[in-house]
């Protein structure tokens, strides 16, 4: 189990708290998936728990133990994989594990073992005396990834780890990620495609400005989150209609043609689409009930953009 | 589990071989490391060969402008052609030609011999030459040069006493003295730690290689920076970091491989210095014959490059992008080598500068190869500088160490 308490950190005294109070229970054999829009906190939470910035305030035990103990005890056991293809383009793909091996101490029989495995677990064998300069997108990938595993880790933080690569690449890793928890180990996985997060993770998290919006079984996110209704019109909504329904619906949302009633009754709906379709706007989509977990993020991150 | 110090043998063994291998290939890296340096060494060797040479091709020459055409302004011009420090372009014939001449760089300079020099001179009064000259002719070429015809006036005044004491007391031998003497002759004798006369003078490629050589391998901040930042940008530090290696083993796996990079660049550097740069013409670099001296030598070449890769690391790891390293080095290379006596000679120096030549490491890295080059001294003589330079070079890396830490844990 891995426990993050109250988390903080700043990066500037004058600068808004990069993580503020953050606390998250990560299961073991998990596959926990860390979500928000860009300067949410989500690469800091990573670099905490990577050890590469020590927490400001709170703890991050890893069964019982705080991090910078479990971590000198077994300094494999956990492995980043970042979003860069952190690797040496002028090294084949097997100097690259073998390096990344030896810097971990591993040498000999052990280091071969390992390298092996990883390649053969990124299915790189094929290509493994080229040099990782000439790798397409997707073997990088797959190479960043194999080199996470090179260490024979318990627990794996993957930062954004599908940017960039067609669909085939994209369906290996994500069966890749499976394969890796299926054997017990932990993953932690950031993501800004919301499928496939949904796809693979039990857990998941949202975060923005620094803070966890939510946090649990992906389940329970996306029903806790979806008593409302949302409207997807084909323009944006009048101003006379909006101003309208601001008057009756005090919780009422808009945002460009999505229309938003976090809490609703359904046999108002009727009388909703009349008045749509009186002021001559269309609706190209309802939503009720279930939400996807896209759904969710648009809606506790308020839609806008960050950049 | 924990990282034992076998362990740490083992993850620096893997930096070393993944350095040298990342090197090994990268073609336009080894240009930057060994041809460029050796180029300019080549170059250094044969543009400075000549012009510092005791009396070669030189492209300094002067005229003369006799405007009395007495005996004593023939006598003066023969005296001046033995000069063997620039050539004789022969007599001008009126001021505006030879202003005309120098303005246009065809000589360094022109001596004018004012009407009734002759007449001066038999008068014992003191005659007024003038000498025009290049603005572009070195100082010390110039003031050599002036100090030349003033004595060669000296000793046509004093031959004129000679010959009217000489008629006063009835011997015309007297004359005969100053005019037979010719001027002194003075033996330039080099003295190195190695008594018995066994000191050779020191060529201008000797004197000047070592100085380029110094300042070609404090360059390895460049290719280094490069390595570096490429490897920030790249996130494989922070992957590095994520997996536990220390930024001081970072570092230490750079250190040994540039290090030994160094070194073969100032092999090959001196070995362009003693067989490529006489085959196209030039003198070669001599190198000691003795053991002891050789060895004091790869000392002083091993301390340079620790002082170098350890000011290159610092650079490049507090650098935030080539263009920052590239500046930072370049320009701080190019200060210690101007303030350290390599580009300009200390004792070129005036007075009050000369001291502040020791706050360069390449002023004492000059200091360490001119004691073993050229006062031949041994592995005691070049301690000092050696001494101080592995200190400037492990402080760098100290500091390296230190600013990396922090904010990181």
């Amino acid at each position: 189990m891995i426990r993050l308490a109250h988390l903080c950190y700043r990066y500037r005294p004058t600068t808004p708290p990069a993580l503020d109070d953050v606390g998250l229970e990560i299961g073991r054999g998990r596959i926990f998936g860390l979500l928000g829009p860009n300067g949410a906190g989500k690469t800091t939470l990573i670099s905490l728990l990577a050890g590469l910035l020590a927490p400001q305030g709170g703890e991050i035990t890893i069964a019982g133990t705080p991090l910078p103990q479990w971590r000198a005890a077994q300094p494999r056991a956990m492995a980043l994989v970042p979003q860069d293809h952190a690797f040496y383009p002028s090294l084949t793909v097997r100097e690259n594990l073998a390096f990344f091996a030896g810097v971990q101490g591993l040498a000999g029989h052990a280091r071969r073992r390992n390298q092996d495995e990883a390649l053969a677990f990124a299915q790189l064998e094929a290509v493994a005396g080229r040099r990782a300069g000439e790798l397409s997108g997707g073997l990088r990938r797959r190479l960043n990834l194999a080199i996470g595993l090179t260490g024979a880790p318990d627990i794996l933080l993957l930062d954004e780890p599908t940017v960039g690569v067609d669909p085939q690449s994209r369906h290996f890793l994500l069966e890749a990620v499976r394969r890796f928890a299926a054997a017990g180990h932990t993953v932690i996985y950031t993501s800004h495609y919301m499928e496939e997060v949904e796809a693979l993770c039990a857990e998941v998290a949202i975060m923005d400005h620094g803070k966890v919006l939510v946090a649990g079984a992906l389940a329970e996110v996306t029903r806790s989150a979806a008593a409302g209704l949302g409207l997807t019109l084909t323009r944006p909504l009048p101003e006379a209609l909006a101003a309208a329904w601001r008057e009756r619906f005090a919780t009422l949302t808009l945002a460009g043609n999505l229309v938003r009633w976090p809490e609703f009754a359904l046999d108002e709906l009727g009388a909703l689409l009349a008045e749509l379709a009186a002021a001559g706007v269309g609706v190209e989509r309802v939503d009720y009930g279930a939400a996807n977990l896209e759904q969710v993020f648009m809606r506790l991150t308020h839609h806008s953009l960050r950049d | 589990m924990r990282f034992s110090g076998t362990s740490a043998l083992i993850r620096l063994r893997a930096l070393w071989m993944k350095e040298l291998l990342a090197l090994v290939r990268d073609r336009h890296g080894l240009a930057a490391l060994f041809v460029m340096p050796a180029i300019f060494i080549l170059v250094m060797s044969l543009a400075l060969a000549d012009a510092f040479s005791e009396r070669q091709n030189t492209a300094i020459g002067y005229g003369v402008l006799d405007l009395d055409g007495s005996r004593s302004a023939q006598r003066l011009e023969t005296q001046l052609a033995t000069v063997d420090l620039i050539d004789e372009y022969g007599p001008l014939p009126d001021e505006a030609t030879a202003r005309a001449r120098v303005a246009a760089g065809a000589m360094a300079f022109v001596v004018v011999i004012p009407p009734g020099f002759g007449a001066q001179l038999a008068a014992n009064q003191t005659p007024h030459l003038r000498l025009l000259a290049d603005p572009t002719i070195p100082l010390m070429v110039r003031n050599g040069f002036r100090q030349r015809v003033a004595a060669e006036a000296t000793r046509l005044r004093l031959e004129r006493v000679l010959e009217r004491v000489g008629v006063s007391l009835m011997i015309p031998e007297l004359r005969q003295i100053v005019e037979r003497a010719g001027p002194p002759e003075i033996a330039v004798e080099p003295v190195g730690h190695d008594d018995g006369g066994q000191a050779i003078a020191p060529s201008a490629v000797q004197q000047n290689v070592p100085a380029w050589l110094i300042f070609s391998m404090f360059f390895v901040v460049i290719p280094l920076s490069a390595v570096f930042i490429g490897e920030r940008e790249r996130g494989t530090l922070q992957r590095l970091a994520a997996q536990r290696v220390s930024f001081g083993l970072v570092l230490a796996g750079k250190f040994v491989p540039f290090v030994l990079v160094n070194q073969v660049q100032a092999v090959v550097m001196v070995g362009v210095g003693r067989w490529v740069v006489p085959l196209c013409g030039g003198e070669a670099l001599r190198l000691p014959d003795a053991a002891g001296a050789l060895l004091a030598l790869w000392l002083v070449s091993l301390a340079v490059s620790v002082a170098a890769v350890g000011w290159a690391l610092l650079i490049a790891s507090i650098a935030r992008s080539s263009e920052q390293a590239t500046v930072i080095g370049g320009v701080g290379n190019i200060l210690m080598g101007a303030i350290g006596g390599i580009m300009v000679p200390k004792f070129v120096m005036p007075l009050a500068m000369q001291p502040w030549t020791q706050v360069s490491p390449m002023s004492w890295a000059l200091d360490g190869f001119h004691q073993v080059m050229l006062r031949h001294g041994g592995i005691g003589d070049s301690l000092p500088a050696c001494a101080a330079l592995v200190c400037f070079g492990l402080a760098a890396l100290a500091a390296a160490f230190v600013l990396n830490r922090r904010g990181n844990p």
